[in-house]
């Protein structure tokens, strides 16, 4: 039962992580008319 | 316009220049920072933004019309504007490979006084950093 309930969740890892560590890391941006 | 802009949800910390004009958001891990909203926040704090740019990592798919974007969350994506580099990128549309990548989302048109905050972003790749 542990097995099969390990198995699941390291399929569900493996499914789901690649999209979670998918992001935005920075943005910059250059403005005009800041004072 | 820092407080502007760290009011937004998804920014962690806003970095600004006055001397060089520049602006640096990072943003928080739950994926939530929305650039097209960052862009209509400067706005909204009364100045113009010329440029932005990103880095982000993500996959590289294909749309229904057989553009490539960048998807950096399961429903968020970027399209990619077509140069050297996107075109390098296309063998790995729709596979698992993750890319990490630098560009310039949007420029502010020339002759426009104000910046398009309603204008759609595409991702213009400078640099690809890394694949995996």
């Amino acid at each position: 039962m542990n097995t099969k309930k390990l198995a699941l969740l390291a399929l569900l890892v493996s499914i789901v992580s690649p999209v979670a560590q998918a992001q935005i890391k920075h943005i910059e941006m250059r403005v005009e008319g800041m004072t | 316009m820092k407080q502007h802009l760290g009011r937004q949800s998804g920014v962690q910390t806003v970095e600004v220049s006055l001397r060089d004009g520049k602006v640096e958001v990072t943003p928080k891990e739950d994926g939530q920072i929305d650039p097209a909203q960052l862009l209509k926040a400067t706005y909204d704090s009364g100045v113009t933004a010329a440029e932005m740019y990103m880095t982000a990592r993500g996959k590289i798919v294909k749309d229904s019309s057989g553009s490539l974007a960048l998807q950096v969350e399961p429903n968020r994506s970027f399209a990619l504007a077509p140069n050297e580099l996107s075109k390098g990128l296309e063998a790995l549309a729709d596979t698992p490979t993750m890319v990490t990548v630098r560009g310039q989302l949007y420029k502010k048109p020339p002759g426009k006084k104000k910046a398009d905050a309603s204008t759609s972003l595409k991702l213009l790749i400078l640099e690809v950093q890394k694949k995996e």
